[in-house]
């Protein structure tokens, strides 16, 4: 803060320090945030004593980490559950959204804030309710009941997203698409959809990160056999037999897919967690 | 949806291309059509969402009021909660949501200055914007390994303290109820930077760089601008990352707990959150369980309904 406060004095050089004390800042941050992936990767290649030791890298970690955890199949059940709840959600909240924005009817309105309002359900509230009621209906003995919590929880946000965003789009374009002889639905899907793509890569990529990184629904509605490797790796860890590097590989390669969507879609990201909040 | 829709579809065209011709009948036609449309499309929606959270709300709120196992329910009643306000480790639980509250100003003071700090748009500053931004991508149980191994006895924390001659004030931080609390709070705040700072930038982003060159001009200091210009138009999303906070402080920290400390030493880390995984699966007592739901509930849907006020598009009603 210091170094701000001084570059309002108009002297050249104070300037320029200042902006090197502001750049020296931020490095310092970086560092803090940027620690604990260089430990998790230094230390993913390590064996137990090597660790100890905190010298000396090898791949006996990642063998500890194949020799205890499913990996690959628990990589492939975090993709396939993301899928399928990813492709309900797009599916209802689109739909919903254009409903709501564009097609309302008495009491839309109302519906309206009855989705989005479920927003401020936390899981934990009802969990075990649902775990009874998917479990009735024998849905938690595949992804099918994970998937389903997912997309529930998932859609009141998408919904408000698709909402906000397909109120930008014009009534004039949506009723001259209609009486062109599109039909409602058919301008929905190659009017509408179209048009909001940009908001369906948000939602995906917030989704798709959420689901990934969640161990809640993963723990208690998969199967053992089926669990996601956010739910493996959680699990692994308290385990408590395991030592560290095997935990830390696992982390690495857990956290790696959502890393690489983040970057490719930071932007996406970004907007959908400041949504509505700026112009 | 694909069949039902396809059908309501086709049945419009020819409604659709009468309009021209017959006039008032035929818009009173479409706008027929329309409202059945809007009610088809919204309703896969509104299905899902009542299935599988507004019934469980329902029950939550009955099975509170019973003692159940998952299989068999006796009602109890609403005694139960006048019994629940009189039970210490009710309060003691409360009392760990309460303390790890003390966390959201520092939760939200630290992203806003980082923010602040890259509003000044310095060389090089979209690659730390991507830098600060990423724990958003990391899972808490990546970031739980990660703090559980800073804050051991034989962790980075302690190593880093003795390498700089404070080996003796070398503490297990995970061993102590309270210490282990701040710990989790630590951890907490380190983990909100990214979503916060994103939120404070966004908002600097909309503000008039005019307003700030004004105060410029009239002889104020950069620090200052930040606390009288800046800060009060920021105000709307200083409240925003607020009720995020909040939020995330009282339900999205129960995979860090879990990895991290599992809710203790005791009760040291049991917040309410925590409490209802307990009761049900270590004590099987899904009755109490959702007792402790339905408060957490309470607390969120008043933080939810700030929320949605805060977010309500800019030209007000219409929803």
């Amino acid at each position: 803060m210091a170094a701000i406060r001084q570059s309002g004095r108009n002297s050249r050089l104070n300037k320029k320090m200042a902006i090197w004390a502001l750049f020296t800042l931020m490095v310092i941050i970086a560092v803090v945030m940027l620690y604990p992936f260089w430990y998790i990767i230094d230390n993913a290649f390590r064996s137990a004593g090597q660790f100890d030791r905190q010298a000396g890298h090898s791949l006996i970690g990642w063998k500890e980490l194949f020799a205890n955890l499913p990996v690959a199949a628990q990589l492939l059940n975090s993709t396939l559950v993301c899928a399928a709840s990813i492709a309900i959600i797009l599916i209802v909240s689109t739909t919903a959204g254009f409903a709501f924005a564009k097609l309302r009817y008495r009491g839309s309105g109302m519906v309206f804030l009855l989705v989005v309002s479920a927003l401020m359900v936390p899981l934990q509230s009802i969990i075990f309710p649902e775990i009874v009621n998917l479990g009735n209906v024998h849905l938690t003995s595949s992804y099918a009941g994970a998937v389903l919590v997912y997309a529930a929880l998932g859609t009141p946000f998408a919904t408000f997203l698709m909402a906000t965003y397909y109120r930008g789009i014009s009534d004039e374009l949506i009723e001259a698409a209609v009486i062109d002889g599109l039909g409602y639905e058919r301008t929905f899907l190659q009017i509408a959809i179209p048009l909001s793509l940009p908001a369906i890569a948000t939602v995906t990529v917030l989704q798709f990160i959420q689901i990934w990184d969640d161990l809640l629904v993963a723990l208690f509605f998969l199967p053992t056999n089926q669990r996601t490797i956010t739910a493996g790796l959680a699990t692994l860890a308290t385990g408590r037999t395991t030592s560290i590097p095997p935990l830390m590989a696992g982390s690495l390669i857990s956290a790696i897919p959502a890393i690489v969507v983040y970057l490719i879609f930071q932007r996406h990201l970004v907007k959908g967690l400041t949504l509505g909040m700026g112009k | 949806m694909s069949l039902t829709e396809a059908k309501t579809a086709t049945a419009i065209r020819p409604a659709v291309r009468r309009r021209g011709r017959s006039g008032r009948a035929a818009h009173s036609r479409l706008s027929r059509r329309r409202r059945r449309a809007g009610i088809l499309l919204s309703l896969p929606a509104l299905a899902l969402v009542v299935a599988l959270i507004g019934i469980p709300v329902g029950q939550a709120v009955y099975y509170s009021m019973t003692q159940w196992n998952g299989i068999t329910a006796t009602w109890i009643g609403p005694s139960v909660y006048t019994a629940l306000f009189k039970d210490p480790i009710f309060w003691r639980v409360v009392e760990n949501n309460a303390l790890l509250l003390l966390a959201v100003p520092f939760a939200i003071g630290i992203p806003l200055v980082i923010a602040a700090l890259l509003n000044e748009h310095v060389r090089g500053w979209r690659f730390f914007r991507s830098v600060y931004f990423l724990p958003t991508a990391i899972s808490w149980v990546v970031i739980g390994m990660f703090a559980q191994r800073f804050f051991a006895a034989t962790g980075v924390l302690n190593n880093l303290l003795s390498h700089v001659g404070f080996g003796a004030s070398a503490t297990d931080m995970l061993a102590g109820e309270h210490s282990a609390l701040v710990a989790l709070a630590i951890t907490f705040i380190w983990s909100m930077v990214g979503t916060n700072t994103i939120i404070f930038l966004t908002g600097m982003a909309t503000l008039d760089p005019t307003l700030t060159e004004a105060a410029r001009v009239d002889g104020l200091s950069r620090t200052q601008i930040f606390f009288r210009v800046t800060l009060p138009l920021l105000t709307r999303f200083i409240q925003f990352s607020f009720v995020i906070t909040v939020i995330s402080a009282f339900s999205a920290l129960f995979s860090l707990i879990f990895v991290m400390t599992s809710g203790g030493p005791g009760f040291g880390t049991t917040t309410l959150e925590f409490f209802i995984y307990q009761a049900g699966f270590q004590q099987v007592q899904f009755g109490t369980a959702a007792l402790y739901g339905v408060v957490l509930f309470v607390i969120m849907a008043i933080a939810g309904l700030v929320q949605l006020r805060l977010i309500k598009p800019d030209d007000g009603g219409g929803w």
